[in-house]
């Protein structure tokens, strides 16, 4: 036996979770992605000195939720899918036609679709069917969990975003309505009067300056 | 009521539902050989790469138009949202088929079993050095899809990089092409759908 790698503990637990389960693969690889990207989204938030600090408090947890609900949206429903199509394979539901013609000659045929029974290890198939019926639940596996990635992707999270986004866009025109249309709170003096304390600290909230204050 | 037993009552009903919906749905028996052939082909063949590929294709088939008729944003907004979701999809696709794909040849390339190791074979110590256990032993012979999913989990780390090195600027790229007809986002962005349409004619003729 060769000597094993530096990297053969996550070799051996890469081979033990996904040897058999291509659809799993994908949903699971799909969400780390999707939580590494919306990470990148906030890292790029948090260490943009263009945007101010009061709106990188606002616009960093909406991020976060937006990566939640793209998330959620994803596994919930590919899971649904690759689960309900593995779970037909698997009951004999929806098997290839020489996996049904072995199950019709060991009367098992009646036994398909309930939940206990399991196709491949309750039939006792021969080695050469139980070849084919592995590839067609990996490639039914594969199909289900590609047709559920494309329902959440390019249709719901879209329909999602585009409602989150819209509804963002008009708290910020409101926001900046309601910010202009707010007097001056700095009380006018004839330009000749010298200046008090009072006038310096009213100038503070004037909306025509910072409106964020001191930062000292 | 203890934990388990809450968690057994929900198991038992989602277990009673899965089978009402399983016993719902027709038995399939699919017949053709030409059709077992391809769905045994995807099985075998198609991964990650090809995943997001076709995610890809189907997604220019329905985000820019879902964006183009967002009646909640204003028409100028809808355009830049169009051409930045065309951008995102291609930039994204691209960089994500490439990279998988790679990932997985290079996951290949050093997850050999040992009968494939010979006198000839150079770097010998490496080319296990994904190879698992179960492998070495001899017990597993088909390493299809451990090196699918091995390949894939790679190409996220690499895609930490090629995220912000490649796909953004190249999205950032594309949008400015497609909003302003060259690569510096220089004249301006048309504010209506009738006139991005005309602008395209103009330039085509």
């Amino acid at each position: 036996m060769l000597k094993p790698s530096v990297l053969q503990p996550i070799n051996d637990w890469i081979a033990k979770h996904y040897e058999n389960s291509p659809g799993k693969m994908l949903i699971h690889t799909g969400i780390v992605g999707w939580v590494m990207s919306s990470a990148a989204q906030v890292f790029a938030i948090g260490i943009n000195d263009t945007i101010p600090k009061k709106q990188k408090v606002f616009l960093i947890p909406q991020e976060i939720a937006d990566a939640a609900v793209n998330i959620l949206s994803f596994y919930a429903i590919t899971q649904s899918c690759k689960s309900l199509a593995s779970t037909l394979v698997r009951t004999g539901k929806l098997i290839p036609k020489c996996v049904a013609n072995e199950l019709k000659a060991k009367n098992l045929l009646d036994k398909c679709g309930d939940l206990g029974f399991n196709v491949l290890k309750n039939a006792d198939l021969s080695a050469d069917v139980a070849k084919k019926f592995k590839a067609f639940s990996n490639g039914i596996d594969f199909s289900a969990t590609t047709l559920g990635a494309i329902l959440s992707c390019n249709i719901v999270t879209p329909l999602a975003r585009n409602y989150i986004a819209a509804k963002r866009q008009q708290a910020s025109i409101a926001k900046l309505d309601a910010v202009e249309n707010v007097p001056a709170k700095v009380t006018e003096k004839p330009f000749f009067a010298r200046p008090t304390m009072v006038d310096f600290q009213g100038a503070r909230f004037s909306t025509y300056g910072s409106g964020s204050g001191l930062k000292v | 009521m203890s934990i388990s037993r809450i968690t057994s009552t929900i198991s038992h009903s989602v277990n009673g539902v899965s089978q009402r919906v399983v016993r719902a749905v027709p038995s399939v028996v699919v017949e053709g050989d030409k059709t077992n052939r391809a769905i045994a082909w995807v099985g075998e063949k198609l991964s990650s790469p090809h995943n997001r590929l076709i995610l890809g294709v189907t997604a220019l088939m329905s985000q820019p138009f879902i964006d183009l008729n967002n009646k909640k944003v204003d028409e100028q907004t809808r355009i830049v949202s169009a051409a930045r979701t065309v951008a995102k999809i291609i930039a994204g696709t691209l960089t994500g088929f490439s990279v998988r794909y790679l990932s997985i040849k290079a996951i290949d390339a050093f997850s050999k079993l040992p009968e494939q190791i010979n006198d000839t074979t150079k770097f010998k110590r490496l080319r296990t050095l994904f190879t698992p256990t179960s492998a070495l032993n001899g017990v597993l012979k088909d390493l299809t899809q451990y090196k699918f999913a091995y390949g894939t989990y790679l190409s996220l780390g690499v895609m930490l990089f090629t995220n912000f090195l490649i796909d953004a600027p190249l999205t950032k790229v594309l949008t400015n092409v497609f909003l302003t007809g060259n690569i510096h986002g220089r004249g301006a962005i048309p504010t209506t759908i009738n006139e991005a349409k005309s602008k395209r004619r103009d330039k085509n003729a």
